[in-house]
This record gives structure tokens, C-alpha cells and sequence, in this order.
């Protein structure tokens, strides 16, 4: 490998790890609901993805800075978010966790589907703040769009890990999570704390979404099913149920993707991250941060 | 008394719905199925099929519809039924049609659905130890070449690309001497854009073009970072795209971004269509692409007018849709088509002979000549973006 090839692989981890936050936003929406509901939500990225076409539409009648379009994606997305807790967890028994799974796969083709019919299945541009600032520093480029995505994205991730730690939501989500029988009998209405989760999850799904459009420059209804599985490898990788495995295998996967792409070009990009997911499955199924076996 | 006439009354009344029902069987419309992707992210592709399919059914019947082989007037309607580009469901829509009385069908959207479905239709026609679906099926948008030489029943309308390719690249000789440089970028997944760079790279090598280099991705990728440094450390005058709309705006955001400025930039026929200029007009200003529509002669216009009343748009690919309605009712009438239940396998032989009987048909840019095997060669041009429309740079035969 010889310089210029080596700044090019370099270049590429940088670009790779800056587009990572958003996988790493994804990750945390799919870990958190594991986390307290003990089930995974395979709607969660296309209702980050349909959150992002919400702001758009709702915004449609006016000419909104990409700030106010994020914002609007977030309150989309704490809607969405609820709207999917009432549609396919709300009514389903617990102890039928197949049937959870099913009926997120069922949520994941209808809003899929609803973007497709709503838009015509047309791309639409998504706008980016910063979107012509280059920062070079020597050889490297770094795009102002997608650094300004992994600022807000890390902003998001210390909001959110703040909100779980330090308010009684947080310590709430957590008793939940932990011990849903005794959470009840102190008095905490489960109800509340998983329609909250779903909403709070769903407002970062909106963030990632309108992230994820910001950094592509286009929200188009083909990018809810990559999302989706990039979005279970951070998961995996990460370790269920946990939020820094989240924040760290988002990052990891962004930086790899790009790299692979870099080293053995787009038809084999994917295999190799199918590859490390397959290791982390045989070796270390817990994910990066896996816990010790508790009484929990 | 008052019996006899209310049992003449009702005779007259009888005799009167009779013959407003004989009047309104001669009042017969004949379907013509269209089918094509109208889900997903190339559904913009059937919608403007299915208006053009509408505008030109529309105007048949404004001018008094088709005749039919005895003599009776007909309506023509369009119906337009969805594949989702998959070429499973495409196969199940074709079946789906061929059980019923309709004697031919207009579609599919992409070429994987046409390869495999023109793939379960009788190779050779009359071939007793062949299966296969007897049905014809004429071909207004899949564009990957060579696709009507699978089987006697297919036909299609779309330009060749070979031809027009052919022809930029050495208008782009003789017109830009001073530049040698090539660099192209692909979608690799997609079956139209792969073999359409194979094209424009064979026809860049013939002349005398250098290729430095070729950037893929794939048909739903979102960052082109790594492709594009590649592309700028080659250093290219002449950049290729064989992508659609999607990912051309997203390479060609991304070469904006990185400072990538070829002399020249050159897209895929498939991208000469209002979604470039809706993604990135900015970004595409030049770019040059060969297409065997634009609004430039009356007809032209009057169909691109008609096609955005039905709520869609035109461009080569529902030109086409347009054109193929009209090529449809000539040989409806030259092959006295009965378009009747019990004359359903019949008309499918006669539609199947009429249409491989032409020698050209009428285009909305010209006369389109046909091959012996079933495609056809249709009048082009070259055009290029500019502030924000596509506008006619060059006519190869003028």
C-alpha cells in the first residue's frame, strides 16, 4: 500500500466513522426497546426513515431551515414511535414474543409501503446544515454535513444517556427493564414507561432518519431495509440491551463499511460486515460490552 | 282494452331496451393491459407508463376509436397492473393477464422482470415441443439490449442504446478533440446500467478514448465518498454515469463536494428524466445524455401535454407506452382483430404476426425502423442539462 493509498483508507475510516452516528442513533432505538420490552422492534428503522419523510411533509408548505426540519423529524418520530407501541406491542401478550416479532415485520412492509404510496416512491431531497463546508486538514477532507451529523448525533447519545441516569424516566425505564413485577408493585405504571420508551426511542429513530437524509442529501423509501439491518448488526455487535455496545459498534460498523469498500470494492463491502457479525455470533454473543451472568 | 295496452306499452318498451342494448354492444371497449412497476423506487416508471398508455388510448377514441376485424367500432381503455420490478411478480401479472380475454400486453418497467418474463413465452412460434406462453407482449420501457431476441412473442419500442451511444461518442471525438480522458462509474447491481456501461466504455475505447478508471455502487447506496476520491485522484476530463437518477444525484453531490470538475460529464438514456433535475439540477448543469424523446416536434408536444393531464410525465420510456398504443391499433385494424372471447388465441397469432409484419412504425420524433428480431430503431437526440430543464443540444441526423 503506498501513501496515497494509505490516506485513502485512512480518509475512508473517517468518512465511515462520521456516517457511523447514525448507525450508532439506530442501535440505540433497537437496544433500548430490547432493553425494557425484552423484544425487538424490526420496524424501528423504517419508522426512523418514515419520521424523516413526516418533517418533510410537514414542513411541505414552508421554506424551514434544516434545524427546524431535524426538529420536526424527532416530533414525527415520538409519534410514530407511539403510534407503533399501540399497533404492535400494545395488544399482544407478552409471553408471545414471536408474535411481537411478526407484527413488527408486518409494521416495517406497511411504512414502507405508506412512504412508497404517500411519495410515489420518488427520492426526495433532504437538506444538511453545512452541507458545502469541507474541513482539509492536510491530505484528509472532512465534510462539514457529516460532521456537524456525528456533533449532533453525540449530543444526542449524551441527552439520551443523561435522561436514562439522571431523571426518574430514566430510573423508571431502567426498574422496568430490569424487574417489571416489582417496578409494578412500587408503583410504577408500566404502561406509561413503555408507551414513554417508545416515544423517546422513536424521537431518536426521528433524529437518526433525519440524520441519515441530512448525510445522503436524499430520503428515499430503499433505505429503510439497509437501515434496518445495519441497525440489528450494531445491536448484535454491540450486545443487546446495551447502549455504549450500541454507541461504539455504530461506530465501528460505519468506519469498517467504508474501509471494506475502500479495500475490496462495493460487491464485497457487505460481506465482510456479514462476516464480523457471523464472529461476534460464534465468539462473543454477548457483544462487545457483554455482561456476566447476573440474577437477572 | 287496458291490458292491451299496457302489454303493448310493454312491448314497445321491451323492443326499445333491446335495441338500446344492441346499440350499446356495438359501443365496445377493448382493454389494453400495461404492466410495470408502480411500487417502489422506480414506480415513477409505471406512472408515467400508465398516463401515456391513457393520453394515447384518449386520443384513439377522440378520433374515433379502432375498427375491429367485423367492422365494429371499438373504444380502447388502459389498464396498468403493478410487478414491483420483481421479476416473480412479473411473471405472475403476465399469466395473470394471459387468462384473460386480452390478445396483448405493453410492459415491463425493467429489464430483470422482462429477461425473466419473456424467458417463459414460446421461444419459437409453432414450435409444438415448446410450452411456453403464446402471448405477445410488447416492451415500452426495459432498455438492456437484446432483450426481444428470447422469444418470437416479444417485442419492443425502446431505443437501442448501442446506437445511440455509438453515435455521442463519436460526435464527442470529433466535437471535443482536445479531450482523451475517460472516467466512468457504474451501478453494478442493476441490469440496464451494468450493460450500458459496457457499452459506453466499448464505444469510449473505440474512439480513442483513454478509460482511467470505473467507480461502482450499487442500486441503493447512499455514500460515494470512497468512489468519487477515486475519480479525483484519476483526474478524468470526460466523466461517465451509467446510474439512475438517484445515485447519479448522490455521485454527482459528492463530486461537487470533493471539487471533482470534469470538462465533460455524460449520463444513462434512463436519466434524462424531471427526477435528475428535481434531485440535483445544480449538480447536473451539462451533463450531456442521449434520449429518443424530447418535447421538439408538435406531435411531441401535444403527447407530452396529453401525458401530464393523466397526472404523469413524458420521456423515453412513456414515449414509448405512447407510441406503442398507436402501433396497436394500426395492426389491430391491419390484422381485423375481433377482440372477442371465443377469437382470444387467434388474435394473440394475428397481434403476434401484425407486429412482427412492421417495417417501421410512426414516432413522435419520426419514422422508428424495426429489426428482423423484434426491436426497434428509433430516432434520437442528444440532450443536456441546462438551468434546470433538459434542453436539445444536438440532432445526429441533421
Amino acid at each position: 500500500m503506498d501513501l496515497l493509498d494509505l490516506i485513502d483508507a485512512v480518509q475512508s475510516v473517517a468518512d465511515g466513522l462520521l456516517f457511523g452516528s447514525t448507525y450508532a442513533l439506530l442501535g440505540i432505538g433497537f437496544t433500548l426497546i430490547f432493553g425494557v420490552m425484552h423484544k425487538i422492534n424490526l420496524s424501528y428503522a423504517a419508522a426512523s426513515i418514515g419520521a424523516a419523510y413526516g418533517s418533510l411533509l410537514l414542513l411541505s408548505g414552508f421554506t424551514a431551515p434544516a434545524i427546524v426540519v431535524f426538529m420536526a423529524a424527532a416530533l414525527c418520530g415520538g409519534v410514530i414511535g407511539a403510534l407503533v407501541y399501540f399497533i404492535g406491542f400494545k395488544f399482544i401478550p407478552v409471553a408471545n414474543p414471536l408474535a411481537t416479532l411478526m407484527s413488527t415485520v408486518g409494521l416495517l412492509l406497511l411504512i414502507d409501503e405508506i412512504i412508497v404510496h404517500t411519495t410515489q416512491g420518488v427520492p426526495l431531497a433532504y437538506p444538511a446544515l453545512y452541507s458545502d463546508v469541507v474541513v482539509r486538514l492536510g491530505p484528509f477532507m472532512l465534510r462539514g454535513d457529516l460532521m456537524f451529523v456525528f456533533v449532533l448525533g453525540c449530543a444526542c447519545m449524551v441527552l439520551f444517556l443523561l435522561l436514562l441516569y439522571r431523571t426518574r424516566l430514566g430510573i423508571a425505564t431502567r426498574a422496568v427493564s430490569q424487574q417489571p413485577v416489582a417496578s409494578q408493585l412500587c408503583g410504577i405504571s408500566i404502561l406509561q414507561v413503555n408507551v414513554l420508551t417508545f416515544v423517546v426511542t422513536g424521537i431518536l429513530g426521528g433524529i437518526a432518519g433525519a440524520m441519515s437524509g441530512a448525510a445522503i442529501g436524499m430520503l428515499s423509501p430503499l433505505l429503510a431495509q439497509p437501515l434496518t439491518v445495519k441497525g440489528l448488526i450494531v445491536t448484535v455487535i454491540g450486545g443487546l440491551g446495551s447502549i455504549p455496545g450500541a454507541i461504539i459498534a455504530g461506530l465501528i460498523v460505519g468506519g469498517l463499511e467504508s474501509l471494506f469498500q475502500f479495500l475490496r470494492g462495493v460487491t464485497e463491502r457487505d460481506l465482510y460486515i456479514m462476516m464480523l457479525l457471523f464472529a461476534f455470533l460464534v465468539f462473543r454473543p454477548g457483544g462487545i460490552f457483554a455482561k456476566a451472568p447476573g440474577r437477572d | 282494452m287496458r291490458i292491451v295496452n299496457v302489454a303493448v306499452a310493454a312491448l314497445l318498451a321491451g323492443t326499445m331496451t333491446g335495441l338500446s342494448g344492441g346499440a350499446l354492444a356495438q359501443e365496445r371497449t377493448v382493454k389494453i393491459t400495461g404492466f410495470g412497476a408502480k411500487s417502489g423506487v422506480v414506480r415513477v416508471f409505471g406512472v408515467n407508463s400508465e398516463a401515456a398508455m391513457k393520453a394515447a388510448a384518449e386520443e384513439i377514441n377522440k378520433a374515433g376509436g379502432v375498427t375491429l376485424g367485423d367492422g365494429t367500432k371499438a373504444k380502447l381503455s388502459a389498464e396498468f397492473l403493478d410487478d414491483r420490478c420483481n421479476a416473480e411478480e412479473g411473471i405472475s401479472v403476465i399469466r395473470r393477464i394471459a387468462s384473460s380475454d386480452a390478445f396483448v400486453a405493453v410492459g415491463p418497467t425493467c429489464s430483470n422482470v422482462a429477461e425473466s418474463l419473456f424467458g417463459i413465452l414460446q421461444k419459437k412460434v409453432g414450435d409444438a415441443s415448446d410450452s411456453g406462453l403464446q402471448f405477445p407482449v410488447f416492451a415500452d420501457v426495459a432498455a438492456k439490449g437484446g432483450l426481444a431476441a428470447i422469444s418470437e412473442w416479444a417485442f419492443r419500442n425502446v431505443p437501442s442504446e448501442l446506437e445511440m451511444y455509438k453515435s455521442l461518442f463519436a460526435w464527442l471525438k470529433r466535437e471535443h478533440p482536445n479531450l482523451k480522458t475517460i472516467y466512468g462509474g457504474v451501478e453494478k447491481d442493476f441490469a440496464h446500467s451494468n450493460a450500458t456501461y459496457g457499452v459506453m466504455k466499448k464505444q469510449a475505447e473505440e474512439n480513442g478514448f483513454q478509460v482511467l478508471g470505473t467507480g461502482e455502487w450499487l442500486l441503493n447506496d447512499t455514500t460515494f465518498s470512497t468512489q468519487v476520491r477515486e475519480m479525483r485522484r484519476a483526474n478524468p476530463e470526460i466523466v461517465a454515469i451509467s446510474a439512475h437518477p438517484f445515485t447519479t444525484c448522490g455521485v454527482l453531490r459528492e463530486m461537487d463536494r470533493q471539487g471533482v470538475k470534469p470538462k465533460l460529464l455524460i449520463g444513462l438514456t434512463s436519466s434524462s428524466s424531471i427526477e435528475t433535475l428535481q434531485g440535483c439540477a445544480k449538480q447536473a448543469e451539462g451533463i450531456i445524455i442521449p434520449t429518443s424523446f424530447a418535447p421538439v416536434t408538435p406531435e411531441a408536444k401535444a403527447a407530452a401535454e396529453n401525458v401530464s393531464k393523466q397526472g404523469g410525465s413524458m420521456d423515453l420510456h412513456s414515449a414509448a407506452a405512447y407510441e406503442i398504443m398507436f402501433i396497436l391499433k394500426d395492426v389491430i385494424e391491419s390484422q381485423k382483430i375481433m377482440a372477442k372471447p371465443d377469437t382470444v388465441q387467434a388474435d394473440r397469432n394475428k397481434m403476434r404476426q401484425g407486429l412482427a409484419a412492421l417495417k417501421e412504425t410512426k414516432g413522435l420524433l419520426g419514422t422508428v425502423g424495426r429489426t428482423n428480431d423484434r426491436e426497434a430503431i428509433k430516432p434520437y437526440l442528444y440532450v443536456h442539462a441546462k438551468e434546470g430543464s433538459w434542453q436539445v443540444l444536438h440532432k445526429p441526423s441533421s
